[in-house]
């Protein structure tokens, strides 16, 4: 306790400014924006269209994960069984899809069933997280890593343990398409590459816009706009805030708690519908993925705090940039793979002790 | 059948000894009480009733034909009984197994394949294993062991019952089972020599692009040993050729994403990468998805490790230029072979300690093959 204060003591003066405070409260923004520079400045294949549309691209799911984490962490709480309910709700959408298309179902219609389907069944992981949080009183970390087993053994009995083949090779083509292709002084062709320009050639092509990005702007708008500007958003950080008071001001608690479980899973499901399209396969998640621990990861250097009453969806977006950034631009300058797992944690550590250190802000 | 059949006809007059005659009665008394206790109006019956008497005399002739039955296989060759351990739910053992339940079926042992972990490493596979010898013994158990060092133990208890071990696949310590040491009780090491492999991978990529030009590798988890040989064959592999050049390594921990991540980043530090090496089904897959969107298929020759449906598809498709397949159901047919004929003839029988069935490489000539299809995973 004492190290902290003095700390905020030390940091008191500069943090009076202005200047000081914007820095500290979007020190994440500002790292990002530090390791812009120094990548660019470190290796010149960093800074282009191509790189960062790769690396936003490819983060669409960790956006998803952080997004539900966001919620969940707002009110105090933790959801561990994300990364596996994605692979659940992936390989559950691709055996629906191979089941559809054996009966003789059009590709088209079978994907869209079996996507609608995916994304109404991956409510249910989040109903019974909620209601063994609320109704049996059972702490989120051991709820929800209950679910994590029982979602990771049904992914892997649905899929026997294997990835899932012989899907449309339509998926991946959407899933990994552009918006806009532009050869410059020649052409511009909306989301397709004119007909009959060769594979081969396709490097020369600027390709702009992966239709990852409008989507997952719009999820992530709507779920800002839900947390700042509505009652359900209110109630999150009331209750994340002091629980006696949202209680006291009449909060359904063990209602609202249910709904944020189910906003969670929901969200993981669709990471996991977008997995099948981005790589063509129904694939379970590994041990090795971590993906919460990354989502988790990615709201606290957002600026969230794990006690509860703090975060902002963009944030966690900035979060989640932040470590796929450091990555990308360390292998990019050329640090060993093994190093930057070093570099990923110090930086998380950094993040909760400058929380730590201003508990204030935000 | 028919032999035990003759046996117990042929001698019926030693094997009714005292003993059988008392065992008879008592299996006769036994009917007598047992249907006392379902009627008790019945029992004066049996008493007296010339019929039931036949009936008694059927059942003992019967059970002692059973008995004989019985002991019959023991004075016999005892049948061999083979318990299968696969590492974990993959289509690499499940193709394992068949060349296992095949080479069992033609040898005339009797083989139990144990539940499939669902997923790697000795927390899952220990449990199962132990439940399965604790039912049964066998003589002879065919194991993927999950750890090289885990394993030690509970497979040298075993060993000390009595069972012969040959590891499939993977190993226990270091898998050289020639010298001395805590684990160099196993029969023999049946399985692929991943350095080996990797290193021909690097021959055959070297083909592929005219062996010049930059080359990058899509590894998995850097802490598994087979991980670790395959990356040193193909460094040492590609090192023999003076105008190639490796310029990375990756770890995927065997996530797809991550894999494709890394070889779309790999691609943008050298744009100049001719040849990939995927080294198992996720980092294949991922690094062969990142090449399709870099609009590179083709210009980029990809040659993956390990025949999975997937991994075939991708060559079929043109996204992928060479597929290497192990050889799980001939190591699974060794396995049983050699252990069958140790079994038969322990002491004039020698196994060898290391037995490498080697690789089988498909292209896109030869992927529709009818010869080649039995080395799909599937």
């Amino acid at each position: 306790m004492n190290g902290q204060s003095a700390a905020a003591g030390a940091a008191g003066g500069f943090l009076e400014t202005r200047a000081g405070r914007a820095l500290a409260s979007n020190w994440a923004a500002f790292f990002l924006i530090a390791m812009f520079v120094i990548f660019s400045m470190t290796s010149g294949s960093f800074l282009s269209i191509a790189n960062f549309q790769n690396v936003i691209h490819l983060q669409t799911l960790p956006f998803l994960l952080a997004a539900a984490e966001t919620f969940v962490i707002i009110t105090g709480g933790i959801d561990l069984s994300v990364g596996f309910v994605t692979g659940l709700a992936s390989v559950c959408a691709a055996r629906l899809i191979q089941l559809l298309l054996a009966s003789g179902m059009p590709g088209a219609q079978a994907v869209s069933l079996s996507v609608a389907a995916v994304l109404v069944l991956s409510l249910l992981p989040g109903l019974v997280n909620g209601l063994v949080i609320t109704k049996f009183k059972v702490p989120p970390f051991i709820a929800t890593m209950g679910m994590w087993g029982i979602a990771n053994g049904l992914a892997l009995k649905v899929s026997n343990g294997f990835p899932m083949t012989g899907l449309p090779d339509r998926l991946p083509e959407i899933g990994n398409g552009y918006l806009l292709y532009v050869m410059p002084g020649q052409f511009v062709s909306f989301f397709a590459k004119p007909e009959g320009f060769a594979n081969s050639r396709i490097r020369e092509l600027i390709r702009l816009l992966p239709y990852s990005l409008p989507f997952i702007l719009l999820v992530l708008a709507v779920l800002a706009f839900v947390l700042r500007r509505t009652r359900f958003g209110r109630h999150t950080y009331a209750i994340g805030g002091n629980v006696d008071a949202a209680i006291r001001s009449g909060i359904s608690i063990d209602r609202h708690l249910i709904l944020v479980y189910v906003l969670s899973s929901f969200l993981s499901g669709m990471g996991g519908i977008f997995n099948v399209f981005q790589t063509g396969i129904g694939n379970y998640t590994t041990f090795n993925a971590q993906y919460e621990f990354f989502a988790i990861a990615a709201v606290v250097i957002g600026g969230a705090s794990l006690a509860g009453g703090k975060g902002r969806i963009w944030s966690s977006a900035v979060g989640v940039l932040v470590l796929a950034f450091l990555e990308n631009g360390l292998a990019i300058s050329g640090v060993q793979p093994f190093y930057r797992y070093i570099a990923v944690g110090v930086l998380l550590v950094v993040a909760v002790v400058i929380d730590k250190i201003f508990p204030d802000l935000r | 059948m028919l032999p035990s059949f003759s046996f117990a006809g042929s001698i019926p007059a030693i094997r009714r000894s005292a003993v059988d005659r008392a065992k008879e009665n008592r299996v006769a008394r036994l009917g007598m009480v047992l249907a006392s206790r379902r009627d008790p109006a019945l029992v004066p019956d049996i008493i007296v009733q010339g019929s039931m008497y036949m009936k008694k005399t059927i059942v003992a002739v019967l059970v002692v034909l059973m008995i004989a039955a019985l002991a019959v296989p023991t004075f016999a060759q005892p049948k061999i009984k083979v318990l299968f351990m696969p590492g974990v739910t993959d289509p690499f053992y499940y193709t394992m197994e068949k060349g296992i339940k095949a080479a069992a079926a033609k040898a005339g042992v009797d083989l139990a394949v144990a539940e499939y972990p669902k997923a790697w490493g000795p927390e899952n596979q220990v449990p199962i294993l132990q439940a399965m010898v604790a039912k049964e013994k066998y003589d002879l158990l065919l194991i993927a062991p999950t750890s090289a060092d885990a394993l030690k133990a509970p497979l040298k208890a075993i060993y000390d019952q009595g069972t012969e071990i040959i590891t499939v696949d993977t190993f226990i310590g270091d898998g050289d089972y020639s010298k001395a040491s805590d684990y160099s009780f196993p029969l023999s090491y049946i399985g692929s020599d991943n350095q080996l492999g990797g290193k021909q991978m690097a021959e055959q990529l070297a083909k592929l692009v005219g062996e010049k030009g930059k080359v990058y590798c899509q590894a998995t988890n850097p802490d598994a040993s087979s991980v670790q040989d395959r990356v040193k064959g193909f460094t040492a592999g590609v090192a023999e050729f003076p105008n190639m050049m490796l310029v990375g390594v990756e770890w995927c921990l065997d996530v797809q994403q991550k894999a494709q991540e890394q070889t779309l980043t790999a691609l943008q530090i050298n744009k100049d990468i001719v040849g990939i090496f995927g080294l198992n089904v996720f980092s294949a897959q991922g690094a062969t998805q990142a090449v399709v969107n870099a609009g590179l298929s083709g210009a980029v020759k990809m040659c993956l490790w390990d025949a999975t449906l997937s991994n075939i598809d991708n060559l079929k498709k043109g996204n992928a230029d060479l597929v290497l397949a192990q050889k799980p159901g001939e190591m699974g047919s060794l396995a049983i072979e050699w252990g069958v004929k140790y079994l038969k003839d322990k002491k004039n029988v020698k196994v060898p300690k290391k037995v490498i069935p080697g690789f089988e490489f498909f292209t896109r000539q030869n992927v529709s093959d009818a010869n080649m299809q039995q080395y799909i995973y599937q």
